[in-house]
């Protein structure tokens, strides 16, 4: 068998298994599959995570099974396993210069110095995050590609295809420049092969750099060479094979060997030096303005302040997640917690919380809420932005008990919008459905005189900030529906010291003791 | 031409599964390839964190102050009261009351003291410590030997205007002394077994190389704990979102005694909010006491100074009789052995 | 080599190139390709099958932690509330005890809340009250909850059950009366509770033999409960409902006075009521002294404290020598007095202080710890020959 028909196999296979992933990514169906595993052996995730965090979250150690073929073999996973390549691949193949001129191919193959643009980008993104902004969710291949079929792809087949993929159709914040981004760059296709791949992908990027000491390559036998150029027919990496192999931008994806006719391509182990360009080309100039990129994006992102004090109420962070500045410093923005979430309260941020947290998952619930016995995101979360936290460590039950529940914010009245508050109208659905015991929302039952003269009794409602976990059920339900009369904020979550409410509750259980005592 | 067979000896393509590579070579790349391999593993495995945690809910460990207090005396007064018009006089005379500075501070100490700087408002006002107290004790103490003095708060208003306008930075101008401002650096998490403050971020840079903490207070009528002497000071040591004490403030400022055991304590009585604390803002809030008290118990100073100086009902005072019962000091300041004065 | 015959110029028209030699390296190297994502693909077919259930549910095990009930109590309200933080007092030790999510309740403590909320809802139909929550029940095992450090007090009482429950009262803003029934396992036992707790300043109850008004409360003990009904202010209205509410338990509680014949006994002549007190055991430091009553009287201007003891005719003889046995020691003078109307008796000082102690049949009693002697005395004969009554 052909090493490139494994290759093709192997593009069906991981196509196939990342497409069965994003599908998965539901409650019916989750039971134990790995669906963040891309993500996982995404090599530029934990590389980017260990260089903010200085860990290397749980599964993110699977990486190094596509670190060390990296090392071996070179850019294997760019053809053989990426499903965005595989996806560009196959719409550069569909849409591309399949029936043009074989001389046309060729020339749109060559190496163009365009190519150096994503070491640049990678250069910004790794000093983005030596300063602790990881930023490399904009255009890691998995990352987006996920973050795509999620905000946009899903959405559009359900709308097509009603409940194909939902119950509900769900619907995200700024689905239509996540959605048009792809078309963009699949589209792209057309106009240069691998567009993307070879000239933003930061992973590629990565993996082109480890390749230097690649063990194995491409290797053309100048001997048997007749210089037709004929290896550039096909070339994905545009690596040229034809001269000096560009060892970082080969994707092994073994199209020269099957065109030439002379038989003078293999894959060789340790080929002569001189017949290879071994690292990326990447002139200084250009390096130096991807590093001024990253420091600057993280200096004005950080400096405009919306990861400080005046944070924006609306950032309620999904529960277990880590408190903002190191969120920043984890989320890979691949929005798999916006896909798995049940309820379609995750949305991606826009702007709420600064140029840092554009794509971030956070809730809003005019369009769900968080349900209570439910942990799903942590448990898809690669990076551990949000923590895989158990149901029990989330409701503060059994041996948590004591700790109490974890709070993404609380809830507080608007008065002048509440049916028995200012409408002389009884209502109470948010105390019916607030899902504590004790219940954090409770009323008190009042008998007014309404404008015709006739009294009514209401019951008026009160939110006990001490026993609120902001799981935002209250006003997704409140029938205020554009703008309900009880809404969550995050102050008082748990998960930030600073953004307490309360003295009580969390970390410091002590008044809760004092209270006993005083009793 | 991109073929070359010249330039390459015929026969020997260069190729390692060729033959055609040397030993040196085969070595110095797979040897590279090997260690990039193994670091990688290697680096990943350190880094690993198997495990997830709760956000907000890992337990805090922090710094413990050491107790800066001298060890009990029985023969000398632990409080002395000073009457006076003039500052510096009367600061003397209490001082001396107590044995002199001497018995405070010895030769090569480094003192931190820590005055009420809250607010940015002017000396004549009695919201913050007056400048001729604070010189008064800055001065006793670098003639007791001190090799250093730190002047440190952490304000409500910002730093910079309140240092200013309440005169205390041209203080520590004049007698070249080191004022602290609390910049983002300076702070550590504190942990103390408190009835309420268990975990919270301190002011910590003043500590690092303190061996004597001498406390200098303005006694200020205050709106939520009816006063602000010298327990409330230390309030002002503590960052974070200082505003959830309210919650509990009167057994946040009883904690406040457990937290820091100072060498000295001295409440200024030279003039008095009596009214509209802690902020004041009126001429006529502020009474001329025109008595100085200083002592080791903090709780009995504070006691003296509700009595006599605000002249108010004890019983009043919450956090004394909590910290009392707590056994953090007496509030039955005649108890202790104590010294009154005119300067 | 397998060139095709071709032309050598690199364009033109010409078929497709397949190539055809493919090394037994590439064979096998493609064969294990092949295997490797199969094996990749049932790997993960299998890791779909398993998973740990609590991902997606809650373990209901871990929901033990909530077994206390916490009834209808804000988490903010602070002071004599049920709040969520008692329920993590309970919750944490039964954690504690319990282990991890392991089901045994065998250990009293643990389990116990769960079977104290039981009994009959406390019901007063009185105008103008209205029920603030429901009816709460605590019993011996976590009356601590609810009272504090006085339970253990309580608990040496033989306390059983208490009921309790707070009432708001209409048309007022924020007045309430707290009723709480502390039912013991005898009345005497009962009364030794209330006597404890009495405030010797209380006024009389006219619906409560045993009871005083106190403050803004009314305490009494009927049959074998101790029942305390306090309002929370002193206005008027809050007063007289709480006084109402009082009578109506009163009214409504079954009286029983097994056991307190004693208590019966002790003369009513000269009597300070606030000061009759039951003591268990060990009154005055004896140990055969048990389930005494004692009382304060005025006799001829002189306060004579009065004990007295029931018991069968040999205890109380026994008692009675052990009591005479014990004051001649430490270098007490004791003196035999003449018997009156069946009773003996022997007066004894120690350190100062005089008592009068007599024995007839079932009963033992006397006066003690009192610095005359003479009118000790006189009372203890005029109470025998029934002048006292």
């Amino acid at each position: 068998m052909k090493t490139r028909t494994v290759r093709r196999i192997s593009q069906v296979f991981f196509f196939s298994l990342f497409l069965f992933f994003v599908f998965v990514t539901d409650l019916r169906y989750l039971k134990g599959y790995p669906v963040s595993l891309f993500l996982e052996l995404d090599p530029l995730v934990s590389f980017a995570t260990a260089i903010t965090t200085h860990t290397v979250y749980m599964g993110l150690l699977w990486s190094l099974l596509l670190v060390i073929p990296t090392l071996l073999f070179g850019r294997i996973f760019c053809n053989w396993i990426c499903p965005y390549g595989i996806l560009h691949h196959f719409i550069g193949w569909l849409m591309g210069k399949r029936r043009a001129e074989e001389r046309e191919r060729i020339e749109a193959n060559r190496y163009k110095k365009l190519y150096s643009l994503k070491y640049v980008i990678l250069i910004g993104m790794i000093v983005a995050a030596v300063c602790g902004s990881l930023q490399i969710g904009w255009l890691d291949p998995i990352c987006l590609f996920h973050r795509s079929m999620t905000a946009a792809i899903l959405p559009m087949l359900n709308l097509f295809f009603p409940s194909s993929v939902y119950v509900r159709q769900y619907f995200h914040a700024g689905a239509w420049v996540i959605g048009f981004l792809l078309v963009f760059l699949v589209g792209m296709n057309v106009m240069i092969p691998r567009f993307f791949c070879r000239v933003l992908c930061p992973l590629g990027a990565f993996l082109g750099t480890l390749s230097t000491v690649a063990l194995w390559r491409i290797d053309r036998d100048p001997h048997k060479c007749v210089d037709c150029d004929l290896c550039l027919k096909s070339c994905e990496g545009a690596s040229d094979p034809h001269t000096q192999l560009r060892k970082s931008e080969c994707f092994v994806c073994f199209n020269c060997i099957e065109d030439c006719p002379e038989d003078a391509i293999s894959f060789k182990f340790m080929p002569a030096l001189q017949r290879e360009i071994t690292a990326p080309v990447v002139p200084g100039r250009r390096a130096f303005l991807g590093t001024l990129l990253g420091l600057t994006f993280f200096a004005f992102g950080r400096a405009s302040g919306a990861s400080d004090r005046n944070y924006n109420k609306k950032v309620i962070r999904p529960p277990g997640s880590v408190e903002e500045k190191d969120f920043l410093e984890r989320c890979i923005k691949c929005d798999q917690c916006i896909r798995t979430c049940p309820t379609n309260v995750l949305q991606p941020a826009l702007m709420e919380s600064g140029l840092e947290g554009i794509w971030t998952p956070i809730l809003n619930m005019k369009l769900g809420y968080c349900e209570v016995n439910c942990t799903l995101c942590g448990q898809v979360c690669p990076t551990g932005a949000i923590q895989r936290i158990t149901i029990e460590e989330k409701t503060g039950l059994g041996p948590f008990a004591a700790e109490g529940p974890i709070r993404l914010g609380t809830a507080f009245f608007d008065h002048g919008r509440c049916l028995p508050w200012s409408m002389e109208t009884p209502c109470v659905v948010c105390e019916e459905v607030c899902p504590v015991s004790p219940k954090a929302i409770y009323s008190r039952e009042v008998t007014i005189t309404k404008r015709d003269g006739n009294p009514i009794t209401l019951r008026r409602p009160y939110v006990d900030p001490a026993l609120c976990i902001g799981c935002g059920i209250c006003e997704h339900e409140c029938p205020v529906t554009d703008e309900a009369a009880i809404r969550v904020t995050a102050v008082g979550e748990t998960r930030s010291r600073d953004r307490r409410l309360l003295m009580d509750g969390g970390v410091t259980s002590a008044p809760r003791s004092l209270e006993n005592k005083q009793r | 031409m991109k073929s070359e067979p010249d330039g390459i000896k015929a026969g020997k393509s260069g190729d390692a599964a060729e033959g055609g590579i040397s030993r040196r070579e085969f070595l110095v790349r797979a040897g590279a390839t090997g260690a990039l391999l193994a670091g990688a593993a290697a680096g990943g495995y350190a880094l690993w964190q198997p495990k997830h945690f709760v956000p907000g809910f890992q337990p805090e460990k922090g710094l413990q102050l050491p107790s800066y207090a001298l060890a009990p005396n029985k023969l000398l007064p632990s409080l002395a009261i000073a009457h006076g018009t003039e500052h510096d006089k009367t600061i003397r005379a209490v001082i001396g009351a107590l044995g002199g500075m001497e018995r405070f501070v010895k030769k090569g100490d480094v003192v931190m003291i820590k005055p009420n700087v809250a607010f940015d408002t002017p000396p004549a006002l009695a919201a913050t410590t007056h400048p001729e107290t604070l010189r008064a004790v800055a001065k006793l103490v670098l003639e007791a030997g001190a090799s250093r003095v730190f002047i440190a708060d952490n304000p409500i208003n910002s730093p910079a205007g309140c240092f200013l306008k309440s005169g205390l930075r041209q203080v520590a101008d004049d007698l070249n002394v080191d004022l602290l401002y609390p910049e983002s650096g300076s702070f550590a998490p504190l942990q103390l077994d408190g009835e309420v403050l268990r975990n919270w971020t301190f002011f910590h840079e003043p500590f690092k190389k303190a061996t004597k903490v001498i406390g200098v207070a303005p006694c200020k009528d205050h709106n939520l704990c009816h006063a602000s002497m010298t327990m409330k000071n230390w309030y002002g040591l503590l960052g974070g979102r200082r505003s959830q004490f309210h919650q509990y403030i009167h057994s946040i400022v009883s904690d406040f005694a457990l937290m820091m055991k100072p060498t000295l304590v001295v409440l200024d009585g030279m003039n008095v909010l009596m009214k509209n604390g802690p902020t004041g803002g009126r001429l006529s809030d502020v009474k001329q006491m025109g008595t100085v008290v200083a002592g080791t118990d903090m709780v009995a100073v504070d006691s003296y100074g509700y009595t006599h100086l605000m002249e108010r009902d004890l019983a009043e005072l919450t956090y004394v009789h909590k910290a009392q019962a707590r056994g953090l000091g007496n509030t039955n300041w005649k108890d202790l052995v104590y010294k009154e004065v005119q300067a | 080599m397998a060139a095709p015959a071709a032309a050598k110029s690199p364009t033109g028209n010409r078929k497709t190139f397949r190539r055809t030699k493919v090394s037994a390296a590439e064979r096998v190297v493609s064969l294990i390709s092949v295997v490797l994502l199969v094996v990749i693909g049932v790997a993960i077919w299998f890791k779909g099958k398993h998973y740990d259930p609590d991902r997606f549910a809650l373990n209901t095990d871990a929901l033990k932690s909530t077994a206390a009930a916490v009834e209808g109590k804000s988490g903010t309200a602070r002071g004599a509330d049920a709040s969520p933080g008692e329920t993590k007092a309970a919750a944490k030790t039964q954690a504690d005890g319990e282990g991890e999510a392991t089901v045994e309740p065998a250990e009293g403590a643990a389990a116990a809340p769960a079977p104290a909320a039981k009994g009959e809802p406390l019901e007063i139909k009185l105008d103008g009250l209205k029920p603030m929550s429901d009816t709460e029940f605590y019993n011996a095992d976590n009356l601590f909850e609810k009272i504090d450090g006085r339970a253990p007090a309580y608990l040496n009482f033989n306390f059983q059950q208490l009921r309790c429950r707070s009432f708001s009262i209409i048309g007022t803003s924020g007045s309430f009366v707290d009723v709480y029934e502390y039912r013991f396992d005898t009345p005497v036992n009962a009364f030794g509770m209330f006597s404890l707790e009495r405030d010797p300043k209380g006024g009389p109850l006219a619906f409560a033999p045993d009871g005083y008004a106190s403050g803004m409360g009314f305490f009494f003990r009927q049959g074998p409960r101790y029942v305390q009904v306090t309002a929370s202010d002193q206005n008027a209205k809050t007063l007289a409902l709480a006084k109402a509410i009082a009578e109506d338990r009163a009214k409504n509680l079954p009286a029983n006075n097994t056991g307190l014949d004693a208590r019966r006994r002790l003369p009513v002549t000269g009597l300070d009521p606030a000061s009759v007190q039951f003591v268990q055991e060990n009154a005055q430091g004896q140990a055969f002294l048990k389930n005494v009553f004692q009382a304060n009287y005025d006799f001829a201007g002189k306060k004579l404290p009065f004990f007295l003891m029931v018991a069968t005719p040999a205890d109380a003889a026994a008692a009675w020598k052990s009591y005479q046995d014990f004051a001649s020691q430490f270098g007490g003078k004791v003196t035999a007095l003449p018997d009156v109307s069946g009773a003996k008796i022997f007066a004894a000082q120690n350190f100062g202080t005089w008592k009068v102690i007599y024995q007839r049949d079932g009963e033992i009693g006397g006066v003690f710890d009192t610095d005359d002697g003479d009118k000790a005395r006189e009372f203890v004969e005029k109470y025998l020959e029934g002048q006292i009554k």
